[in-house]
Parts: C-alpha cells; sequence; structure tokens
C-alpha cells in the first residue's frame, strides 16, 4: 500500500518538475559552448562577439552558451566531459593538474591536427605555446595539442604614481630601484608593499624573487621535470632570502600573512601602500576603480610568473568537434584579439592596428617584450598536486617568523620531492 | 536585575548574529567603486541595486528559485513521507533488528558528502538521471528521511499504547491507524521535519554542484558559486547574490516559524 502511495507521488512530482531525461543530446546545429569569465571581463566580451561572429557566418547554427562558475568546472570537469552532458567545447584551466590531467584520462580531444592545418601554432608563442601542449603523461610543454589559449596573464609592479612623486622617486625598473624606492617608504613611515600572505599573492611574491636570478632550464627543472631541482641553490636561496630581509627592513608588514588577496588589493586600490606586485588580472579593475591617484605599472626585473590564460579545450566526447574549431578561428582572428586587448585584456595574437587607450597598450607591450624575451615562469603551484596550500602555509610561517628562509626551502623541497615522485622522470 | 541581565545577554547575541546580514546588505546596495575606495564596512553613499539587478539577470534568477522551490519542496515532502512509513515500522510496528536499523541509518548520516559523490554521479549517469532535478531529489529524499526516520523512531516509540489499542478495538487496520490516529497526533513533529528538511535542502551546495550542470537545472546557491572567480572576486555583487540567496529561506522559515515553535512545545499527547 505505502509502496505504491510512494510511487505515485514520485510520479505526480515528476510531472510536475517536468524532470525527465535532457533533452536534444545532440543537435549539429547547435554548438554548446561553456565558459566561466565575467560579461564585462576582457574575454567575456570578446568571446560574446565571437559567438555573435560566429552565429553569423554559420546561418542556421546556433551557439548555446552557458556561463559557469570557475568552482564548477574544476571541481566536476571529469565527470561532466565523461557523461552524455558534455558541452562541445568549453574553457578549462591550464596546466599540468588540469588539463594535463583530462588529456591524460583522453577526455580531451587531440587537435594537432587542426592546429598545424589552420596555423594556430604561429600565433601562439614560445611560452605560450607550453600551456597548449601535453605529452602522454600530462606533462606540459611538449606532446599533443589540447587547447588553446586566446589570452595570456604575467605578474608585475603597480606603482602608486602619486606617492612615488611625493618622494621624488622614479618608476621602479629595476631591482635595485625597487630596493631603493621601497627603502625610502619605510623610512618614511609608510610600509610601502601590499602583500596577502593567506592566498596566492605571497607565495607568488617568493618565486618572483626567486626568479629574479632563474633562467629557461632552471624554470624548465622545476615546473617541466627536466632535470633535478636543488632547492637550496644560489636561486632559491636568493629569493627566500631576500624575502627575508624585505620582512626585517619593513618592506613587508607582519600582518599581512592573515591578508587576503582581495584585501592586498583593496589596500593597494585605497593608497594605503604604494607598491603592489601581483598579476595582471588586477589590472583591469585597477583601471576602473582607482581614482584618487595616478598610478602606472612595470615588469618586473627578471623571470617573472605568468603564463597563456586559460584553454578552448574540446572534449573528446564533443558532438561537433568541426564547429568548435571553427570557433576557436574566430576567437584567434585579428578582429576578436583586438577587442579583446581593448577590453583591458593581453591579447595573444593581435594585429597590428594601434591602440587607443595608453595604459591598455603599455599592459600589451610590456607582455609583449616579456613573451620576446622567453621570460614566461608559469606559477609556483603548479608541479605538484597540491602545492598551493603547502606553499602558502610555509610562507605564511615565513613572514610571521616561526620559520627561517632556509627551513622554508627544506619545507618546500620536501614537499616537492614526494608528490612529484608519480609524475614521470 | 536578573531577569534584565538575561534580556540584555539576548539582545547582544541578536545583534551579533546580525552582524553579517548587515553587512551582506550594506554591500549588496553599495557600487564597486565606493566598496574599493572605501573598503566594506564604510556606509554607502546611496543605495544602488545596479549589483542586484545584473545577478538577477546575469544568472536568470527566477528560474535558479523555481528550481530551488522544486527541488527543496519535493524532497521536504517525499522525506517526511518516507520518514513516517519507516518509523511507522520501527517505532510502532517494532520490526525485529530496529536498533541495528536505525545504527545504520545514523551511520549513513554521518559519511561526508565527499565520499558520496562519485558513487551518486556513477550511478545517475548510467540510469540516465545525471543532469537531471530528479537525481538530487532522490538523493536528497534518502539523505534527509533516514535523519528523520531516526528522529521519528523514537519520538514514536514513545507514542501512547492505549491510544493504538483502542484504534485497533475501533476495528481500524494498520494503515487506518497510521493516517488517522498516529499521523495527525504526530502532525507538530512532522511539520518541523517538513520545515528543516525544505531549509538543509535548499542550502545544499555541493552535490547539486556536481549533479545539476545545466543552468536550466541549477540551484540558488549553485547559481550564486558563478560569480567566485578564479583570482577575482566581484565583492558588491557577491553580497547582492548572497541577499537574494537567503531571503527565499527566511521567508519560509518565518512562514512556517509557528510551525517549529508547536512542535517543540506539542510533547505530550492528551
Amino acid at each position: 500500500m505505502s509502496k505504491r502511495l510512494l510511487v505515485a507521488a514520485v510520479a505526480a512530482l515528476m510531472a510536475v518538475a517536468g524532470c525527465g531525461g535532457s533533452e536534444g543530446a545532440s543537435d549539429p546545429n547547435t554548438l554548446k559552448l561553456w565558459h566561466y569569465e565575467g560579461p564585462d571581463s576582457a574575454m567575456g566580451v570578446a568571446w560574446a562577439e565571437a559567438i555573435k561572429q560566429f552565429e553569423a557566418t554559420h546561418p542556421g547554427v546556433k551557439v548555446q552558451f552557458e556561463e559557469k562558475g570557475f568552482e564548477q568546472i574544476q571541481k566536476t570537469a571529469s565527470m561532466v566531459l565523461n557523461s552524455k552532458d558534455a558541452p562541445d567545447i568549453l574553457e578549462y584551466n591550464k596546466g599540468n593538474a588540469t588539463a594535463g590531467l583530462l588529456s591524460k584520462q583522453g577526455l580531451l580531444t587531440d587537435m594537432s591536427e587542426e592546429v598545424a592545418k589552420r596555423g594556430w601554432d604561429r600565433k601562439l608563442g614560445p611560452g605560450i605555446d607550453t600551456t597548449a601542449k601535453y605529452d602522454e603523461r600530462g606533462v606540459m610543454g611538449s606532446g599533443k595539442w589540447y587547447g588553446i589559449p586566446n589570452y595570456a596573464e604575467y605578474v608585475m609592479v603597480y606603482y602608486n604614481k602619486t606617492m612615488f612623486d611625493q618622494q621624488g622617486l622614479t618608476a621602479p625598473k629595476t631591482f635595485d630601484e625597487l630596493t631603493a624606492a621601497m627603502d625610502k617608504f619605510a623610512k618614511a613611515g609608510v610600509t610601502p608593499l601590499a602583500l596577502g600572505g593567506a592566498e596566492y599573492p605571497a607565495a607568488q611574491l617568493f618565486y618572483q624573487l626567486a626568479l629574479t636570478k632563474a633562467d629557461r632550464a632552471w624554470v624548465d627543472k622545476f615546473q617541466r621535470y627536466t632535470g633535478d631541482v636543488n632547492f637550496h641553490d644560489n636561486t632559491w636561496v636568493f629569493g627566500a632570502e631576500t624575502f627575508a630581509k624585505w620582512l626585517r627592513e619593513g618592506y613587508i608588514s607582519k600582518d599581512s600573512a592573515g591578508v587576503k588577496a582581495e584585501d592586498m588589493g583593496l589596500a593597494f586600490m585605497q593608497g594605503k601602500h604604494p607598491i603592489m606586485i601581483s598579476g595582471s588580472w588586477w589590472y583591469g579593475r585597477v583601471q576602473a576603480q582607482v581614482k584618487d591617484f595616478e598610478w602606472a605599472s612595470v615588469p618586473w626585473p627578471g623571470m617573472t610568473s605568468g603564463s597563456s590564460g586559460n584553454l578552448w579545450v574540446v572534449p573528446k566526447g564533443s558532438k561537433n568537434k568541426q564547429l568548435a574549431y571553427d570557433f576557436i578561428e574566430i576567437t584567434m582572428s585579428p578582429a576578436i584579439q583586438d577587442k579583446l586587448r581593448d577590453a583591458g585584456g593581453i591579447a595573444v595574437a593581435p594585429s597590428g592596428t594601434p591602440v587607443t587607450d595608453p595604459k591598455t597598450k603599455q599592459l600589451n607591450d610590456d607582455f609583449k617584450a616579456i613573451s620576446d624575451a622567453d621570460k614566461l615562469a608559469f606559477y609556483p603551484d603548479w608541479p605538484a598536486p597540491g602545492f598551493y596550500d603547502a606553499q602558502v602555509s610555509s610562507v605564511q610561517k615565513l613572514i610571521t617568523g616561526q620559520r627561517g628562509p632556509h627551513e622554508v626551502l627544506t619545507e618546500l623541497a620536501d614537499y616537492y620531492k614526494e608528490n612529484t615522485a608519480s609524475v614521470g622522470k | 536585575m536578573r531577569r534584565h541581565a538575561v534580556l540584555w545577554s539576548m539582545i547582544l547575541l541578536a545583534a551579533v548574529m546580525l552582524v553579517p546580514f548587515v553587512i551582506v546588505a550594506l554591500n549588496a546596495v553599495k557600487t564597486p567603486a565606493e566598496y574599493s575606495t572605501g573598503g566594506p564596512l564604510d556606509l554607502p553613499s546611496g543605495i544602488s541595486l545596479e549589483g542586484i539587478i545584473a545577478f538577477w539577470e546575469r544568472v536568470d534568477f527566477g528560474e535558479k528559485l523555481w528550481n530551488s522551490v522544486v527541488i527543496s519542496g519535493s524532497v521536504a515532502v517525499l522525506a517526511v513521507v518516507v520518514s513516517v512509513f519507516n518509523a511507522y515500522a520501527l517505532g510502532i510496528g517494532r520490526v525485529r533488528g530496529r536498533l541495528w536499523i536505525l545504527v545504520v541509518f545514523l551511520i549513513a548520516n554521518t559519511l561526508p558528502q565527499e565520499a558520496l559523490v562519485y558513487p551518486l554521479y556513477f550511478l545517475a549517469n548510467e540510469v540516465g538521471l545525471y543532469d537531471t532535478k530528479l537525481a538530487v531529489i532522490i538523493i536528497f529524499t534518502v539523505i534527509q528521511a533516514a535523519f528523520g526516520t531516526y528522529l521519528l523512531t523514537s519520538t514514536l516509540g514513545g507514542f501512547p499504547r492505549e491510544l493504538l489499542e483502542a484504534a485497533r478495538i475501533d476495528g481500524a487496520n494498520k494503515w487506518q491507524t497510521l493516517v488517522r490516529i498516529v499521523v495527525p497526533i504526530s502532525r507538530p513533529t512532522l511539520g518541523v521535519l517538513f520545515v528543516f528538511f525544505f531549509i538543509w535542502t535548499w542550502n545544499e551546495f555541493f552535490l547539486p554542484l556536481v549533479l545539476l550542470i545545466s543552468n536550466e537545472n541549477q540551484t540558488v546557491p549553485v547559481a550564486l558559486g558563478v560569480l567566485q572567480g578564479q583570482r577575482m572576486m566581484d565583492a558588491t555583487m557577491t553580497s547582492a547574490s548572497a541577499l537574494l540567496g537567503v531571503i527565499p529561506a527566511i521567508v519560509f522559515f518565518l512562514i512556517f516559524q509557528r510551525a517549529l515553535t508547536r512542535g517543540i512545545t506539542a510533547g505530550a499527547v492528551k
């Protein structure tokens, strides 16, 4: 009796909720597309235009676009791509632990043939294409093409020009100039550097300081496992000791150990600290929201954290691969690349047309210089799964004084060794 | 004097509880520029509804609300029904081994959802229910009913035997006893369960995040996640979305809070 009632209730609810299986799974005239960039971001703006162009050049084909949350894609990608509800094309995070892992699991389409045919490889410079190719271990930098990036990102030095002028300082273009400027501010009673120790910024700064002494071979060893990594070599030691020195000299506040990235950005934008060393992802926001002072940016002196942006990937189960490639082709076209650049992003393949906004021009010119000099060094947490949390916690302890610089390096070395043992080599 | 001390500490406690809501509401009506220059605690210079409107349109919030209502409502009803049947058998029917059955239910309740997610995904995918509201409804009905069974069984365990006997003497069969005697008398408790199941399901994030991948199926908490970028967060719009997200649960709570108080006070049967 009770069972029958339950079945009836479920059936009734199903009818009300209208939830049968998902309808229209494969339709040759629909391109199912997912990405997770906000509608006002440079990528959001450029891709909205790309969708319009795609529909104009493919009459009868509709783009079924869904905006996703970063976390949802991050957590569910492997499950989604294994089901029949997978999209035809989606934006996905670059790197060994993300796109590399999916390619190893066989969930992504090898696009090498299309890349050669359509010449995408010629549009993407060295350093940028590193994150697009993965070998059979899922390690980036060589092997087959599994993704195409449309944009790039890199870490730079943002500074408050108004405060610099007050102190009679000029743009901190070299490492010595940067140190001298911070020293002047510290002596004047201002903590020069905005920093967030609770999230990525402090760990990135730690890596960034080591990078001032690094070269491509050093980065490849650390990021692509091309050789043994010695965490007590001159490069790492210089980074760790300089970080400790900056703390001692008061360039970095001890209180920054508990500061989140968002609050670091706010502190800089409110003029509390004259310098922030962080990524180009802040650029558009600083530009739009800082009104009370003049600001500018200079590239980091040396190699710098940075890479291509996220990738367009085509799932193995995509039903409309040709349409997906056509869409990527449009996003790589000069018109869309220029649109992305003019909206404040860093285009990977812009046309030669000049940029009107001077700040956008500088952002893109600086990037071109970095990319041409092959100075992109990716991010410090990429080589090992879970490395991010380990680094944040180690550097946090360095800031609070619980660990010395060499102890931190030993901690990082142990974690790295333990967790990269399973990755190739 | 003593009374006053209690009263004042209650007021203080209530104020502390309300602080997060006030901060969220404050930032929801700020413009992003105001937030960047003044920080989260500054008073806004005027009320800007831009963030709220922009968020509503960006995620099609009306659709998400409807999805959440359908899912939470169905789960609340079904889980109460299932709990009643189970508890009738266990608490009044005194099935053999009922203690062990209850222990199993309780253990099932303590399993973290992260451990369940892959098997659930696999099952849903195999039977073709992946990315449907029905999958989430079934799963949460089971999860909530496990707790409901546990709770109701102990309540019904103390159900007055005389009433059941009287019903039997009057010629009621088991089904009639359940529908005419047990359910009406336990109604306050069932009301409480219904409200809790609704609100708990409403606030669920992880399983809906994994199982409802199409935007057209998503629930309110999952939709809020769209704003959390990889490295960037839009504080004002996030506040606006948080405000929009909790309002329905609060409204529901206020409507049914009488059921809650009644359920808590109604201990005995007259």
